[in-house]
């Protein structure tokens, strides 16, 4: 019997003593990230049958396992990606945020000191400061103009870093995951002997992943894990890894897109595809604030920059010639496909911009299949299938320059991505500042009616500089107005008070009671310093609407963008404000389940003292009992 | 519920992080005294804030330029002044020159004195503004607009353009006047026809200006527009009989008649200051078509057999060309019955034309009067503006102090106590009873 008091009490001892390891264990894990808390499970051993019944045999120890659950833990790992998501589009929106609506620094303060420049030419137009003061006022505005595009390029730069950081994480963190895998395998854990600690550590990296971009896992019978990403593409197969990398983007130069390499091939990965984590959170960046933030912003300097020049063209500079471009005119961009999947055709397209106020936000892709070109606005993805070019779509006129495209090619159109970097004054001369118009009217001297004849619009320059003085000649008995000297040859036109009277660009109106035989005639505006009409035109422009179809001036289409911005960062602040309390709620949920609590590890610790010093107890009274038998015996 | 060690670490450094971010928030709000810091903190008044500091600046713009268009008006409102006291001048000279009491001689000084006017008058018309400009070249600042081709003729060199200042997002005002408007475009006669005594008249018939009796007569087609007025004295007749005619010259036709124009005795009798009027009398009108011009106009004195009167339109005629004529009345003036009549017939002309000037002057100082004042309303709306502008901005961007500190110590507050609870919790552990 002692012998199996002996067996028993040693038994109570190593279950004690496993009971303790483990506790210290878990003490000393109290702060390591990632670790699951682990238990010591014992069972009462088979006992043994006499005829008196059955003996119980003791404690057995049967494995060390740990307090996880799949179901917590895929809970915080979902909510840890979008939340690493979130956090990663809030800190680049913010910066877009912050640039745009400073007061001191945004575009509004610019443009306004622009137009006020505009406004001092139109109340001095002979004056050579007011006129140096608005072509310096207009470089202001220009560099405003590309500082803020450069720094939207540097934070897509920052993007295009970040990009290729976190993908070689990827690759990094893959391989470890790999080696553990193999560790584990080699390991002999099985179901019910887990490799506990191992186990934790690859559930860290697994975590570390989930930050980065959403991965799924798929655990194999040999406990290895396998890892996805994206739309299924494999990362981790037991212990074999395929890599991602970044590279240029074949379709846009100025963006990093992220390959897949499979077999020595390098297919590229959707940005739709790279959901949550950081990866996601700067793709989405990108795509939905980034791209439309610059090209708004470009479209306010295309529109700008192209209706203010068409005004200043319909005017005359101080010298009498007729005005020229104030700004240099902004260009569309086209980019054809490069690269492995480059474009195999000799097609080369052009884009020029056609209208500039029905422009929109968007860039283009521009498909040749099937003989035909498939035009397709990137913002809302409608797709205009055109049979031959060249088409204007949405106020860009696309044509086809040279060559002819192989059967696949694709093009990039980008209308106004790059117009406020190239935004430049192209005016220095003071005396090039189109203040006046090019024509000015007058009722002749002697004419005996009340008719009089307005200042005279100009809408276009084609006929201009007048060959000679245009004659108007009322004729009572016709009520009609005859035309002399306007070439191409005009009129006659009846007479209506104060109608518009339109021909060769100028349009005129009349007044009053015109007498039989009253002339009024239109001349080149010579020698006119003092005249500002066209200065005043061009000063109405800040309030036009000339934007998006004539629905927003200048200031309002720039400060659509500032709300547009403001509402994407300010979503994505409460978005992440409350999945940071989600990530909270589902690790305090995982936590309760799998962590350390010191308070329990102590009581634990005196609970296995205690029944480690119980077993000794055991031990010593066997030991007695033995001594007794052996007194019997002396 | 079960807590685990790491939980309560996480549970109170994620507190102690939201209420201090709170706190660093209300105290940027309140450094910077404004209540959204970018955008995102509210979107839709940072557009508001952008669109209302435009408003505000365009309208602070017009401010400035409504202060530039009163400064341009002023000066022009000052040249138009001096033109029309100049025109009254000119007027009371020319009113003592025909009282009858002049000697030649005296009338030559009047006519060296007129001289004077002249070249005022013509340095009021050339006035420039403080930047050399001149007021009245139209858009051709540089231009000076009046100036003698030869003596007694000015030449308008400048446009009919007017300066226009933006002085409202709707409204743009003029702050010049054409010269050719203002000094030239000056009907003579009485505004619609011109009534002229023929150089070679030698009796002492002087006409009146006349008048319009019915416009609409006046103005009708069919209408020649253009009379003489021809008289005949029957001195056989004791005492002598003065009879006339009106000739419709572009028709050569008598209209008393209705023939072709024959000499005199004529059938219409002349009375002293009597009503000629343009129109059919029957008798003693033979004239079997009824006609009516419109006009009427008197004739005074004893006009000689042979004296004609023409009845023209009225033209345009510029303030110079008037004032030289005058001049040149009053120079080449001679003695006698003949001569005070052709100078009483020239200087009424010159004055009828003064008057017409005076009116022109006057309408113009009007306008100008009228467009300073809407200069001034339009300020005074634009302070007005800006102070509603002021406050809207004030609104979207300025931070409620009260608010803002009151939430600063409820959060101070609240930070201590979780500071003090949290050390409390964590310093609740079995170890240290072991």
């Amino acid at each position: 019997m002692s012998g199996s008091i002996f067996s028993i009490g040693v038994s109570g001892l190593n279950a004690a003593q496993a009971g303790l390891l483990t506790t210290s264990h878990n003490i000393s894990n109290v702060a390591t990230e990632g670790y699951t808390r682990q238990t010591v499970i014992q069972t009462n051993r088979d006992p043994q049958f006499t005829g008196s019944g059955f003996f119980g045999q003791g404690v057995e120890v049967d494995t060390v396992r740990r307090q996880y659950s799949q179901f917590l833990n895929s809970q915080v790992l979902s909510a840890q990606t979008q939340a690493s998501y979130l956090d990663t589009y809030v800190a680049q929106a913010q910066q877009i945020d912050n640039l745009l609506a400073d007061p001191s620094s945004g575009l509004s303060p610019a443009l306004q000191g622009f137009f006020s420049g505009v406004q001092d030419v139109a109340a001095n137009p002979s004056s050579v400061p007011s006129r140096q003061s608005m072509i310096s006022l207009g470089q202001a505005l220009v560099s405003r103009f590309q500082a803020i595009d450069a720094r939207l390029s540097e934070i897509r730069e920052g993007v295009n870093t970040e990009v290729g950081g976190i993908v070689s994480q990827i690759n990094t963190l893959a391989s470890q995951v790999s080696t553990l895998n193999r560790q584990i395998v080699n390991s002999g854990s099985t179901e019910a002997k887990p490799a506990n600690d191992l186990l934790d550590q690859r559930d860290t990296l697994i975590a570390d992943l989930n930050k980065l971009v959403k991965v799924s896992t798929v655990p194999q019978s040999d406990g290895s894990l396998n890892v996805f990403i994206g739309s299924g593409q494999s990362l981790v197969v037991g212990n074999t890894t395929f890599s991602l990398t970044s590279r240029r983007s074949t379709a846009d130069a100025a963006n990093v897109e992220i390959g897949y390499v499979v077999g020595g091939a390098t297919v590229v990965l959707g940005e739709d595809s790279l959901q949550g984590g950081q990866l996601g959170g700067l793709l989405t960046f990108r795509e939905q604030t980034l791209d439309p933030a610059a090209n708004e912003f470009g479209r306010v300097a295309t529109v700008l920059t192209q209706t203010f020049n068409a005004q200043h063209r319909l005017g005359q500079d101080i010298k009498g010639v007729l005005g020229g471009d104030f700004f240099s005119a902004p260009a569309a961009v086209v980019q054809s496909r490069t690269g492995s999947n480059g474009n195999t055709g000799s097609g080369v397209l052009t884009a020029t911009l056609a209208n500039v106020g029905q422009l929109t936000a968007s860039d283009y892709s521009v498909t040749f299949t099937g003989g035909a070109y498939l035009v397709t606005r990137l913002s809302d993805d409608t797709q205009l299938p055109f049979a031959t070019l060249p088409q204007t779509v949405d106020g860009v006129a696309i044509a086809l320059a040279s060559g002819t495209p192989a059967n696949g090619d694709s093009f990039l159109i980008q209308p106004t991505r790059y117009a406020a970097r190239d935004a430049r004054v192209t005016i220095a001369d003071t005396s090039l500042v189109a203040a006046a118009a090019p024509v000015r009217t007058a009722g002749a001297l002697a004419n005996l009616g009340t008719g009089k004849i307005s200042a005279g619009v100009v809408s276009s320059v084609a006929n201009l500089p007048l060959p000679g003085n245009v004659t108007f000649t009322y004729a009572q008995a016709s009520n009609q107005f005859t035309v002399a000297g306007a070439a191409p040859a005009a009129g006659p036109f009846t007479y209506t008070a104060g109608s518009a009277i339109s021909f060769n660009g100028l349009t005129v109106s009349f007044t009053g009671a015109p007498a039989d035989g009253d002339t009024f005639t239109i001349v080149n505006n010579t020698a006119a310093v003092a005249d500002n009409r066209n200065a005043l035109l061009l000063g109405q422009l800040q309030t036009v609407p000339t934007v998006a179809n004539g629905t927003a001036s200048y200031q309002s289409a720039y400060s659509q963008l500032v709300s547009n911005v403001g509402n994407d960062t300010h979503e994505v602040q409460v978005q992440s404000t409350a999945q940071d309390s989600l990530v909270k709620q589902t690790r305090e949920a995982q936590q309760s389940f799998s962590g350390v609590n010191l308070d329990e590890e102590a009581a634990n610790l005196l609970r296995y003292q205690q029944a480690y010093q119980a077993s000794g107890k055991v031990l010593q009274i066997a030991s007695t009992l033995f001594d007794t038998v052996l007194q019997i015996g002396r | 519920m079960r807590v685990s060690t790491n939980t309560i670490f996480e549970q109170g450094i994620f507190n102690l992080q939201r209420v201090q971010s709170q706190l660093v928030k209300a105290q940027e709000q309140v450094a910077t005294g404004r209540r959204a810091l970018t955008p995102a903190d509210d979107p839709v008044a940072a557009a508001r804030i952008l669109e209302v500091t435009q408003s505000k600046s365009i309208n602070d713009q017009y401010a400035r330029n409504a202060d530039s268009a009163t400064a341009s008006i002023g000066l022009e409102e000052n040249a138009l002044t001096r033109y029309t006291a100049l025109l009254q001048d000119i007027k009371t000279l020319a009113v003592g020159a025909g009282d009858g009491a002049q000697t030649p001689t005296d009338l030559k000084i009047l006519g060296t004195e007129l001289r004077g006017r002249y070249a005022e008058l013509l340095g009021a018309a050339n006035s420039t503004d403080g930047n050399g400009l001149f007021l009245f070249s139209g858009y051709q600042g540089t231009t000076q607009p009046f100036a003698e081709s030869a003596s007694g003729t000015v030449v308008y060199s400048g446009d009919q353009g007017q300066r226009l200042v933006q002085i409202g997002a709707a409204r743009q005002i003029a702050v010049s006047d054409a010269g050719s408007d203002v000094f030239q475009r000056v009907r003579t006669g009485n505004g619609v026809f011109e009534t002229t005594a023929n150089a070679a008249n030698v009796g002492t018939g002087i006409v009146g200006k006349g008048v319009v009796r019915d416009a609409a007569a006046w103005a009708a087609a069919g209408n020649p527009n253009n009379f003489e007025v021809r008289f005949s004295v029957d001195s056989t007749n004791v005492p002598p009989r003065t009879t006339y005619d009106i000739v419709d010259t572009v028709n050569n036709l008598s209209l008393t008649t209705g023939a072709a124009p024959a000499a005199g005795p004529y059938l219409r009798p002349y009375q002293d200051g009597a009503t000629i009027t343009v129109a059919r009398r029957s008798p003693p009108d033979t004239n079997a078509t009824a006609f009516d011009y419109g006009i009427d106009l008197a004739v005074t004195g004893a006009p000689a057999s042979g004296d004609r009167f023409t009845l023209a339109p009225s033209t345009n005629e510029d303030i110079f060309a008037t004032v030289n004529q005058l001049i040149q009345a009053l120079e080449t003036s001679a003695p006698g019955a003949t001569g005070n009549t052709r100078l009483a017939n020239s200087l009424n002309a010159a004055m009828n034309s003064i008057d017409n000037a005076l009116d022109v002057g006057l309408s113009v100082v009007a306008s100008v009067g009228a467009r300073a004042k809407e200069i001034e309303t339009s300020r005074t709306n634009s302070a007005d503006l800006g102070l509603q502008y002021d406050t809207t901005l004030s609104g979207l961007r300025d931070l409620d102090y009260a608010k803002a500190l009151s939430e600063i110590s409820f959060n101070t507050v609240a930070l201590q106590a979780a500071q003090k609870t949290f050390v409390q919790i964590q310093g609740l552990s079995l170890f240290n009873f072991m």
